[in-house]
């Protein structure tokens, strides 16, 4: 593995570099304390010491929004929507984002293999930056640290007056070509600690959860709860989506659209004649939170959920997931002492 | 997970284009359902399992999860029992015969007929609920020597709501089916049983441990029905289930459908009863 030192100063050549070969995403400030992955047309706009994006790269692999087939009403018939490849750089992603890229590979493949998500995520490039934790990150506690390279071409540690450069893959090798930099020999820094815990490791999370099904916690949360879906929808692991016609002023012409959706918002789980099969927010609120700790961790081993922080910084009402999920760690856990 | 290596989506078909299939045929069947016959193009059999789905899509309009609910038997087209529920089913009951609708599917696992063979088959169905069960039963009547006893136990709101009354009455002089149904509330001319459906299980006469028993309708219906046929003593594993929820895209992905780990449009819409057992939200 090669190391580079990159030097703070020289980070927008180095955007500048990326961006003569490839469209380069990355992450820019919004307003006063927001950060957004949008196409970078100045390098000196990326940011790479930010706490989190409002979105994950996942925006661009599963658009919010996305044309499935366009319809001609005059014909009765559709044609295909061409489905662009994303040849892009991802530059400044965090390695919980990664994870979460991983989590959307799985869904997207398992079964019925979706040509859509996967044609637009093939040819994505990823340059990952580390990062430190604020008062929401978890992701430690799902085992995922801050310096994690994982599925990253090239990966960048932070250091006081730049960043590690390392280069994973033979893509980052050609990215970084031709934007000489000094070799980095010593060792990389820790990049600081979490201070949000779950206490205990998914093996033992599984079985708290099955125990946990009528816990009080999930009525708790609900007297809470506006239901109004922003942890579903900020979710860098959460896919579920609904598809609508949109018809244009001529009624001639049309597309049927695919958007995002959320197990938190009541008419998610609607049938024809009004049926609402998880009419409490306090179930929606659980299974919101055994999709990402129990239901597809059951088949996987791993934890659905990648500790990014984001459905409990942007709350409305300022529930957090890890408290959620302490709760029955520790109710379980006086249960358990109970019984003794 | 780990980022592997990424599936190619290199000749993977689109999962969200239709087939262009043509209605052959239209009846209304009550005031608030009305039977579609479709075929798809060249004729080409839907290749369904008694209990699979099809989403069916008007352009400009949506698309929506319909129980298939002619037999497999029945070739070069497929049938649908559509209850008027919304815009797509408005919209669909002004179509009229030679218009394109868009098909996808068959989904989920359907009926395993492989499990009812050499048994005593009952189909216990309420209301809208004959619609997929209407597969199987003809599925039944069509290979009738694969099959024991045909006991068929149907529900209705009213005698005015009752669905396919042509078949219910060939149904009822057919020797070789023990039909019975029962309706909620007869109108003045109404000669046969009134009350839920329930009404109709105690009198059943059941070889027991050799009936299979299919269950289908409204979400209230399942319960009651369940103790009728547990009091019979019905095993929990010669009972199956099909449950209604939104199954939005039918392959898996979009999340509507899921009751508690189990998305519907995979793992049912057909679950036996020890599965729905470990599935707290399905009932």
């Amino acid at each position: 593995m090669v190391q580079f030192f990159l030097d703070g100063d020289r980070v927008a050549g180095f955007v500048a570099h990326l961006m003569k070969q490839k469209p380069v995403y990355a992450p820019h400030r919004k307003g006063g304390n927001s950060y957004s992955f949008e196409l970078t047309e100045k390098a000196d706009d990326v940011v790479l010491d930010y706490p989190r994006t409002l979105h994950s790269v996942k925006k661009f692999f599963l658009p919010p929004h996305e044309e499935l087939l366009r319809f001609d009403l005059t014909k009765n018939d559709y044609e295909p929507v061409d489905i662009p490849m994303t040849e892009a750089v991802f530059l400044g992603v965090h390695s919980y984002d990664l994870a979460a890229v991983g989590r959307l590979d799985y869904n997207f493949t398992v079964g019925s293999p979706e040509k859509n998500y996967l044609t637009r995520r093939q040819d994505a490039i990823f340059i990952g930056v580390s990062f430190t934790p604020d008062k929401y990150h978890f992701s430690g506690s799902v085992g995922i640290r801050p310096e994690d390279n994982l599925g990253c071409d090239v990966f960048l540690t932070r250091l006081f007056e730049g960043y590690v450069l390392e280069v994973l893959t033979s893509r980052g090798r050609k990215l970084v070509e031709g934007f000489p930099m000094p070799a980095h020999e010593a060792g990389k820094p820790v990049t600081g600690h979490f201070q949000q815990h779950i206490y205990v490791p998914q093996t033992k999370l599984g079985e708290i959860m099955a125990k946990s099904y009528d816990n009080p916690v999930w009525g708790e949360t609900a007297d809470k709860c506006v239901g109004c879906g922003t942890c579903n929808i900020v979710c860098p692991t959460c896919y579920c989506f609904n598809v609508e016609e949109s018809v244009d002023i001529t009624v001639t012409r049309g597309s049927r659209e695919r958007h995002w959706d959320g197990c938190m918002l009541r008419k998610f789980s609607e049938v024809a004649g009004g049926e609402v099969f998880r009419e409490s927010l306090a179930s929606r609120q659980r299974h919101r939170v055994f999709r990402k700790f129990k239901y597809i961790s059951d088949q996987t081993g791993q934890p659905w959920c990648v500790g990014c922080g984001r459905c409990s910084a942007y709350c409305t009402a300022g529930i957090s997931i890890v408290s959620i999920v302490n709760r029955l760690i520790g109710d379980r856990e006086r249960a358990a002492a109970s019984m003794i | 997970m780990n980022l592997g290596e990424l599936r190619s989506p290199s000749g993977l078909e689109d999962l969200y284009h239709p087939v262009m299939a043509e209605i052959k045929e239209i009846k209304r069947l009550t005031g608030m359902e009305t039977y579609y016959r479709i075929e798809l193009p060249g004729g080409e059999d839907l290749g369904h399992a008694p209990g699979q789905f099809v989403e069916l899509s008007i352009f400009g309009v949506g698309e929506a999860p319909f129980s298939v609910s002619s037999s497999p038997t029945l070739k070069g087209s497929f049938e649908l029992g559509v209850r008027r529920a919304g815009m797509l089913t408005d919209v669909l009951l002004r179509q009229k015969v030679g218009t394109k609708v868009g098909i996808r599917g068959p989904f989920g696992n359907g009926i395993d007929v492989e499990k009812f063979k050499g048994r005593d088959v009952l189909i216990v169905a309420g209301g809208i609920g004959l619609v997929p069960m209407r597969s199987m039963i003809n599925y039944v009547i069509d290979n009738r020597g694969d099959f024991g006893k045909l006991i068929i136990c149907y529900g209705s709101k009213s005698d005015q709501d009752l669905l396919f009354s042509d078949e219910l009455k060939k149904w009822a002089d057919d020797p070789d089916i023990d039909y019975h149904v029962t309706v909620d509330m007869g109108s003045e001319t109404w000669k046969g049983n009134t009350g839920v459906i329930t009404t109709l299980i105690p009198g059943l006469d059941l070889d027991l441990p050799n009936t299979v028993c299919c269950i289908c309708g409204p979400p209230v219906m399942y319960r009651f029905v369940l103790l009728a046929l547990k009091s019979k003593g019905l095993a929990d594993e010669n009972i199956y289930m099909s449950l209604e929820r939104r199954m939005k895209c039918g392959v898996g992905k979009c999340g509507h459908c899921q009751i508690n780990h189990s998305y519907v449009c995979q793992d049912g819409p057909v679950y036996d009863y020890p599965t729905i057992k470990s599935l707290q939200e399905a009932l």
